[in-house]
């Protein structure tokens, strides 16, 4: 019997500690996130600034990269097992819309959570909501930046001005005196990557889907223009084409191409050879002319935090980022100097840490010019089959570059998309 | 004799050619984990300084030991659990006589056709709905018995002489004993072929691990890996150096069993 006591003892024990360790269980947030010198780096600080106000908030950062993080949430989600997922995760704003409407629930409608996404750049909370509702918290700044070798420009006769607010055409014929001059050609790409004609599609503010959510490809003018120039680039020599990421970034790091062009994030890899330090500039990217309202500015990846839904974390999780990557100036002003992380958060914009000139690209004041160019970038709806129709895109690219004509290319690219979409 | 020197020649030539081609991507990785980020990009090919400096920044951005210690942990354990039990049901359907075996092996021969992909999420309910997110157990479980170590080891068993297990009977070794005491000495390469075969697969294992182990603290060497390339901008003299170290141990265990597993995967051929 006093066996049988002492085991019942030890039970309650065992139960009463446990129930402890989940009673403070409860005051932990965890995060998935990747990168730690950009993505978990601006968390950790977000933490750190919001312990002052709650100092019994653990929040616990796992750094998982984005791909784990989609296979984990589709494989959570589809076992009906959402309660193994963190609090808060960061999802790339390209795969944003296509979870929140295949996992319906899964995500937190922030709408009415208190916080204000007036004071994001527009075009990042269009593509953070879905049916007017917000379920993500914006965050880093994918703004697209034209980063090119001042002192190979001055070789050919150049400034950066004379790449500033210009049209592709005009980028074009320069392109080709600086390599005439130089022997450098202005960008390299990923060959049969969408990306750049994803950039230039987003700066005339259209799409691969129109606004009932259609597949939008064979009749779609701006896109026939952008393979256009994506081709003559290619053709002229002003671009030239590597086989893969790696190469992309030896291309400019090794000096073998005077420039790039894509999201602000690309700076982190720019700035890593000392040799090239203070030869830099960036500027707004080439606009569109043949196409109505097409703009100097654009977007190019980027990511956003959203909360789970049927979190017993999730009013503290949403708190947290309401205090922080929502209301706080000081902790982008914080993150800015070493990581580089851009905000959308548009109160952060007029801080002072963002007129602080970068000695990498000549003392210009680069976060200032990028966080204006972020406010100007036309709004599009990604949409759910975003990724199958850049796919498709990038095929077209390749069949137009091998000879077949732009409208036949975009044609089987459209059927492709749609078959995809009836699947 | 010219027309045997120049067959010999060639015969060299093309294995040299085949060797190199072979050797080459790992002899690049282990120099590249010398060099710096710049210095890997730029294709160079020899050793450079940078090794030290790989190592400490390496050290800093992840828990190399505990990662390493997660991997060779879920990796024993599997490589232990599976051969206990596919060596003895390989040995059962061989040895033992039962109508409907022939039937079940195909059955277990056909689960081998099935991608992982496609019984992830039901796996997944189940370790989630027994509380084993993050544990070896979890890790180990799915791969205990698979339909390849089982036919493995009853293709062995296959040539394991019939009289010698009779012999054991008659002077009272129980079934077990026989087992035990005759069949597994004699099938030492079986083992051993296999133990390589389950260790890298266990070692080497990225999507199972990746949606189970949740915790920082149970994260394997696939996982960090991946973390590593990740990032905006990524290391490569680090992600090489991380590489390196990764295949130490399946290159260190591959070599103290070699003899073996060449003559286990010769003797389940025959």
């Amino acid at each position: 019997m006093r066996k049988r006591l002492s085991l019942l003892l030890v039970c309650v024990l065992a139960f009463g500690l446990l129930g402890s360790s989940v009673a403070l269980a409860n005051k932990t947030v965890t995060v998935w996130a990747w990168d730690p010198a950009f993505n978990l780096y601006a968390m950790e600080e977000a933490a750190k600034i919001y312990n002052r106000t709650a100092p019994d908030v653990t929040i616990e950062i796992i750094e998982t990269p984005w791909d784990d993080i989609q296979t984990r949430l589709t494989t959570a989600v589809m076992a009906g097992q959402t309660n193994s997922l963190p609090d808060i995760m960061l999802i790339q704003d390209n795969a944003l819309m296509k979870n929140v409407i295949d996992f319906p629930g899964t995500f937190a409608d922030l709408t009415n959570s208190g916080i204000d996404f007036n004071l994001f750049a527009d075009f990042k909370v269009g593509l953070t909501s879905v049916d007017g509702k917000n379920y993500a918290v914006p965050f880093d700044n994918g703004a697209a930046i034209s980063a090119l070798r001042v002192d190979v420009l001055e070789q050919a006769g150049f400034t950066l001005a004379d790449f500033t607010d210009i049209t592709w055409s005009d980028f074009i014929a320069k392109g080709k005196v600086v390599l005439e001059k130089t022997g450098k050609p202005l960008l390299s790409i990923v060959a049969e990557s969408p990306d750049l004609v994803m950039m230039c599609l987003q700066s005339a503010g259209t799409w691969l889907f129109d606004e009932d959510g259609e597949v939008f490809l064979a009749n779609n003018e701006a896109l026939k223009e952008v393979i256009r120039i994506y081709v003559e680039l290619a053709k002229s020599g002003v671009m030239v084409q590597v086989n893969d990421w790696e190469q992309y970034i030896s291309s400019f790091t090794r000096g073998t191409v005077a420039g790039t062009m894509n999201g602000c994030w690309i700076i982190g890899s720019i700035v890593q050879p000392e040799d090239q330090k203070g030869l830099w500039g960036v500027t707004n990217i080439p606009r569109l002319e043949t196409v109505p309202n097409a703009t100097n500015y654009s977007n190019q990846g980027g990511s956003s935090w959203v909360v789970r839904a049927d979190s017993p974390n999730r009013d503290l999780a949403i708190d947290f980022l309401a205090k922080t990557f929502a209301g706080s100036v000081e902790l982008y002003e914080t993150i800015l100097p070493s990581s580089g992380a851009l905000a959308t958060y548009l109160p952060a914009g007029d801080s002072q840490a963002y007129g602080v000139p970068h000695e990498y690209f000549g003392g210009q004041a680069i976060y200032a010019d990028i966080t204006q160019y972020a406010a100007l970038v036309p709004q599009v709806k990604y949409g759910v089959y975003n990724y199958e129709a850049r796919d498709a895109v990038g095929v077209a690219i390749a069949k137009v570059l091998a000879g077949l004509d732009i409208d036949s290319a975009l044609r089987e690219a459209e059927e492709t998309v749609k078959f995809l979409m009836d699947f | 004799m010219t027309r045997y020197k120049i067959g010999t020649f060639l015969k060299y030539l093309f294995l040299t050619i085949a060797a190199f081609v072979s050797v080459f991507p790992l002899l690049w990785m282990f120099i590249s984990a010398t060099n710096s980020s710049i210095d890997v990009l730029g294709g160079r090919l020899l050793p450079g300084s940078h090794l030290v400096t790989n190592f400490q920044n390496l050290t800093a951005r992840a828990n190399i030991p505990q990662a390493m210690w997660n991997s060779f942990r879920n990796a024993a354990v599997s490589t232990i659990a599976s051969l206990i039990v596919c060596s003895v049901a390989g040995y059962g359907f061989e040895i033992y006589h039962d109508r409907g075996k022939d039937l079940l092996m195909r059955i277990l021969l056909l689960s081998m056709m099935i991608p992982f992909a496609a019984i992830m999420i039901p796996l997944f309910m189940m370790v989630g709905n027994f509380n084993l997110l993050s544990t070896t157990t979890a890790f180990v479980l799915p791969s205990v018995a698979t339909g390849f170590l089982i036919f493995l080891f009853r293709q062995s068993a296959r040539y394991f002489p019939y009289e010698l297990i009779e012999a054991s009977r008659l002077d009272g070794l129980s079934e077990l004993g026989i087992f035990i005491r005759m069949y597994v000495p004699v099938m030492r390469s079986t083992y051993a072929t296999a133990a390589i075969i389950t260790f890298m697969a266990g070692w080497n294992s990225y999507l199972w691990p990746l949606i189970i182990m949740q915790n920082a603290d149970s994260r394997t060497m696939p996982l960090v890996l991946s973390n590593l390339i990740a990032g905006y901008v990524t290391d490569y003299g680090l992600l090489m150096l991380a590489v390196s170290i990764s295949v130490l141990p399946t290159i260190a265990i591959f070599l103290l069993l070699q003899k073996s597993f060449a003559e286990g995967i010769i003797a389940s051929a025959r």
